[in-house]
C-alpha cells in the first residue's frame, strides 16, 4: 500500500510538474517540485540534478540506440572568455547559466534567446585560487542564489535578474571566496567556503532565503578537538608515515590556536536528506597544503565527510580519509545519496564519495561508518612518500584521482562513474608562516615531464568496490558526469570532445568536438516533447584547458 | 652592500646611485610637467614619487625595474605591505613605504593597475619561448598565474613583464633573497635551472 501510494504521489508531481513546462511561464519553484527533483524528467532543478546530488536524469528519450544521432541545437555564447564550471539549472522553460566573474545568463533553452543578464558588481578585493570559477545558481520560490568571488551570497529575482538582497559570507581580505553553488532547500540557502590555501577557518553557513540573514554556521575546525585520534593510517588501511611523536610535542609547544588557519574549505554542494533533516557535505585540505610541522594532528575535519543537522548545523557524524594531509589531496567531489549493500549484503542508505585518492568510498548514512572503498580508480605508487624540500614523487597528484568533479550514479546498472586525472607529480615542502590573505601552500607540486599525464573516466559498482569499467583519456578529467535512464552517461574532455557512453559496459557511443576544453558536468531537460543534453565549453585554469565561453546544447533531430 | 629584490632594484652600489639620481631626476621632471595638461591629470600625488623608477604610467624603462602598468591591484598593495611591515625588503622600497596609509597603499595599487601595459620591447627568441612554455606547464604555472601568466588578485601579472626582472626575481626566489610568498614561490624556483629560468622569463616577457 505504502508503494502504490508512493506511485501515485510521484505521479502527481511528475504530471504538476509537465503542466508547469509545457505553457513556459515562470511559476514560482515550490519546495516539493525541488524534493521531486529525482523523479522530473522535464526540469534539472539543482546544479547536481536532486537534493541528492546523484546527476541522474530519468528521461530516456535520448538512449543507447538513437545517441549516435544527437546534434548542436544551438550555443549560447557569454561575453566572458574564461574557466566555465557551471552546471546550468533549468525550471520552467527557462535556463540559468554563471560563467567565471559571476555572471548569471537567463535563457530560453530552446532556441537560445537570451532573456536576462546579471553581472556582479564584484567588490574591491577577491582572493581565489585557481581561476575565478562559478558552478552554478540554487533556485527557489521567486529567487536565484549565488555565491561570488567576493564571498558573498547574492539573490536575484527569478524573471528579471534583479538583485533582491545581498548578504557578505565572510571577508575576502582573509581568503576567503565562493565558487560553489549554493543548495537551496526549506527557505533556507546552505554555502561552505573556497580559502583552504589562504589559512581560512572553513565552514558551512545557513541562510535565510528570504532575506539573507545567517541561520547557522558550522565550523569545519573545531576549536577544541581538532587534533582527532592521532590516526595511524589512511580510510584504506595504510601508514601515512606521521611522526606523531613530534606532532605532540609540537601541539604541547604550540598550543592548538592554530584552528583560526587551519583550512577546510566545503567549496561544493552538499548533499541533503529531508527525511531525516541532515546535510552531508566532504571537506578540504588543512592549510598550508604542504607544510604540515606547524599544525600538529589529524586536524580534524579536514579531508573528511561531515553529516551535520539541516535546521541546526549541529554535528552529527564525521569519517576522515586522510589525517594531517600534506599533499592538497582534498575531500571534495560531492556527496551523492544513494543505496547499496551493507556490509550484511543488505541494501542500505549510503553516503559515497569519490577521493581525491582514486577510492569511492561508500558510507552508512545514518553513522558515517565506512561499509566499503572500492579499487583505485587510478594508478597509486609511493603512498604516503612525504614532501621534501627537493620534491618526492608520489602518485596520486594532487589534483587526484577525482577533483572536484561530480561523480553520477546509474541506480539500475548499480555503477558510479567518476572523472580521474592521472597526474604523476613531485611534491616539494618549504617551511612558511601564516602570510595573512596570501596564498600559502608552504610549497609546491610540480608535474614530471617524462611521464604523461591523462584522464580516466571510471565506473565503480557500489555494492562490491569493484571497477566494472574504464575509459581512458588524452587528457586529465576535470568536470564531472551525467549519467540517464536512456542507459548513457555524458562526460567532456579538456580538448573539447563530449562524449556519450554505454552505462553498462563503457563503450563510447558518440562524441562532439565542443572547441574549447569541456570542464563541466552535463545537465539535460525536457521541454516539448524533445529531450536535450546542455554542458558548458570554456577551458579550466588548473589544467590550462581551453577557454571558451559557451554552452552548447544538443537534442536528436 | 646586501642589495633585496623589490619594485625598486639595484645590482650594485654604483648601481644604486645611479638609480637614486635618475629616480630624483625623474621625480623633479614629474613635478616641472605637472602644470601640463596629461594623463597625469588623475594620477595619485604620491604616485609621483614611483613613476621616477617605474616609469611614465608604470611602464618602466630600467630593465631591473618592473613596469606596474596593468598589474593586479591586489598584488600591488599586498607587496607594498610587505615592505612596509618587513616582510619583504629592499633598500630603497622599504623605507619609502613607511609613510603610506592602507588607503595611501590601496589608491596607488588601484591607479597602476588602471594603466595601460606598453612597454614591450623584448624580442624573444622563439626556442626558447617553446622551452619556457614547456617548462611552464610542467611547473603548473597556470594554477595560480593564470593562462598566459594573466594573474589573479594577489597573484601577479607577469605577461610583458621585463625580462631582466623576471630573470632577476626567478634567481631571487631560488636564492631565497625573496621570500614573503608563503613557500610557494621559493619552493617553486628551487629546480629550476638558469637555462630553465632563462627559457621562462623569454616566454613571460612575450606575452603581453
Amino acid at each position: 500500500m505504502h508503494t502504490y501510494g508512493k506511485k501515485i504521489s510521484q505521479t502527481i508531481a511528475c504530471l504538476a510538474v509537465g503542466v508547469l513546462s509545457a505553457g513556459f511561464a515562470q511559476a514560482d519553484v515550490s519546495q516539493s517540485q525541488l524534493s521531486a527533483a529525482d523523479k522530473d524528467g522535464s526540469n534539472f532543478l539543482h546544479t547536481n540534478a536532486n537534493y541528492a546530488n546523484t546527476r541522474y536524469y530519468p528521461a530516456k528519450q535520448i538512449d543507447t540506440n538513437n545517441v549516435s544521432k544527437l546534434r548542436p541545437a544551438f550555443t549560447f555564447q557569454t561575453e566572458v572568455l574564461e574557466s566555465m564550471q557551471t552546471a546550468p539549472i533549468v525550471v520552467d522553460g527557462t535556463m540559468y547559466i554563471t560563467t567565471s566573474y559571476n555572471h548569471v545568463y537567463a535563457i530560453d533553452p530552446v532556441t537560445g534567446k537570451q532573456k536576462w543578464h546579471y553581472k556582479h558588481k564584484m567588490g574591491p578585493v577577491t582572493t581565489y585560487c585557481c581561476g575565478p570559477n562559478n558552478r552554478g545558481v540554487a533556485i527557489m520560490g521567486d529567487r536565484v542564489f549565488m555565491g561570488t568571488l567576493d564571498a558573498k551570497l547574492v539573490a536575484l529575482d527569478i524573471k528579471t535578474g534583479k538583485l533582491v538582497w545581498d548578504t557578505q559570507i565572510a571577508d575576502p581580505e582573509l581568503g576567503y571566496s565562493e565558487t560553489m553553488a549554493p543548495v537551496a532547500v526549506n527557505g533556507r540557502v546552505l554555502i561552505g567556503t573556497n580559502g583552504g590555501e589562504y589559512g581560512i577557518r572553513g565552514f558551512v553557513k545557513s541562510f535565510d532565503a528570504k532575506d539573507g540573514k545567517l541561520q547557522w554556521t558550522f565550523h569545519t575546525i573545531p576549536e577544541k578537538g581538532h587534533e582527532g585520534v592521532w590516526a595511524v593510517k589512511d580510510s584504506t588501511g595504510r601508514n601515512m608515515l606521521r611522526d606523531i611523536p613530534a606532532e605532540k610535542a609540537q601541539l604541547a609547544k604550540q598550543g592548538g590556536d592554530f584552528y583560526k588557519t587551519l583550512g577546510g574549505g566545503v567549496w561544493m554542494a552538499p548533499a541533503v536528506d529531508l527525511e531525516t533533516n541532515s546535510v552531508f557535505f566532504v571537506v578540504g585540505n588543512p592549510s598550508p597544503d604542504l607544510y604540515g610541522a606547524e599544525r600538529p594532528g589529524d586536524n580534524l575535519y579536514t579531508d573528511s565527510i561531515v553529516s551535520v543537522d539541516l535546521n541546526t548545523g549541529k554535528y552529527k557524524w564525521h569519517h576522515q580519509y586522510i589525517a594531517h594531509d600534506v599533499w592538497d589531496l582534498d575531500a571534495v567531489s560531492p556527496v551523492i545519496l544513494t543505496e547499496a549493500k551493507g556490509k550484511d549484503g543488505k541494501m542500505t542508505k549510503v553516503a559515497i564519495h569519490a577521493g581525491k585518492t582514486g577510492h569511492v568510498y561508500v558510507h552508512d548514512r545514518a553513522t558515517g561508518e565506512l561499509i566499503r572503498f572500492s579499487e583505485a580508480m587510478v594508478p597509486q605508487d609511493g603512498l604516503w612518500t612525504l614532501p621534501t624540500k627537493e620534491g618526492a614523487k608520489m602518485m596520486l597528484g594532487a589534483n587526484g584521482g577525482v577533483e572536484w568533479s561530480p561523480m553520477a550514479i546509474h541506480p539500475e546498472a548499480r555503477l558510479a562513474f567518476a572523472a580521474n586525472l592521472l597526474q604523476p607529480m613531485t611534491y616539494h615542502v618549504e617551511a612558511s608562516k601564516y602570510p595573512g590573505g596570501k596564498l600559502w601552500l608552504g610549497g609546491a607540486f610540480k608535474t614530471i615531464p617524462s611521464e604523461k599525464q591523462s584522464g580516466r573516466l571510471s565506473a565503480v559498482n557500489i555494492d562490491t568496490g569493484k571497477v566494472a569499467w574504464k575509459f581512458d583519456t588524452d587528457e586529465p578529467l576535470i568536470g564531472g558526469v551525467l549519467a540517464t535512464a536512456g542507459g548513457l552517461v555524458f562526460n567532456g574532455e579538456a580538448n573539447g570532445l563530449f562524449r556519450a557512453f554505454d552505462a553498462k559496459n563503457g563503450k563510447k557511443l558518440w562524441e562532439y568536438q565542443t572547441g574549447a576544453g569541456v570542464n563541466a558536468p552535463a545537465v539535460s531537460y525536457t521541454i516539448g516533447g524533445k529531450q536535450y543534453i546542455a554542458v558548458a565549453a570554456g577551458g579550466n585554469n588548473q589544467i590550462d584547458a581551453k577557454r571558451g565561453n559557451s554552452v552548447v546544447v544538443f537534442t536528436l533531430p | 652592500m646586501q642589495v633585496h629584490p623589490g619594485l625598486f632594484s639595484c645590482p650594485s652600489l654604483e648601481n644604486c646611485m645611479n638609480t637614486y639620481l635618475s629616480f630624483a631626476c625623474c621625480v623633479l621632471a614629474t613635478f616641472v610637467s605637472f602644470s601640463a595638461p596629461h594623463a597625469w591629470a588623475q594620477m595619485p600625488a604620491k604616485a609621483a614619487m614611483c613613476i621616477g623608477c617605474h616609469g611614465e604610467n608604470g611602464n618602466a624603462s630600467m630593465p631591473n625595474t618592473p613596469s606596474l602598468a596593468g598589474q593586479n591591484a591586489r598584488y600591488i598593495y599586498m607587496q607594498l605591505r610587505d615592505f612596509q611591515e618587513g616582510r619583504r625588503h629592499n633598500d630603497m622600497m622599504s623605507p619609502m613605504t613607511a609613510g603610506l596609509s592602507k588607503a595611501d597603499m590601496q589608491e596607488l595599487a588601484s591607479y597602476f593597475s588602471e594603466q595601460k601595459l606598453t612597454n614591450k620591447r623584448f624580442k624573444a627568441d622563439p626556442d626558447k619561448v617553446k622551452k619556457g612554455i614547456a617548462k611552464a606547464d610542467e611547473t603548473l604555472c597556470a594554477m595560480c598565474h593564470l593562462g598566459e601568466f594573466k594573474g589573479q588578485n594577489e597573484i601577479p601579472k607577469v605577461a610583458g613583464q621585463n625580462f631582466d626582472y623576471v630573470v632577476k626575481t626567478l634567481k631571487d626566489f631560488k636564492a631565497k633573497d625573496r621570500n614573503n610568498d608563503a613557500g610557494n614561490m621559493t619552493s617553486v624556483a628551487s629546480t629550476l635551472s638558469e637555462e630553465d629560468i632563462d627559457n621562462l622569463a623569454h616566454y613571460i616577457a612575450s606575452l603581453n
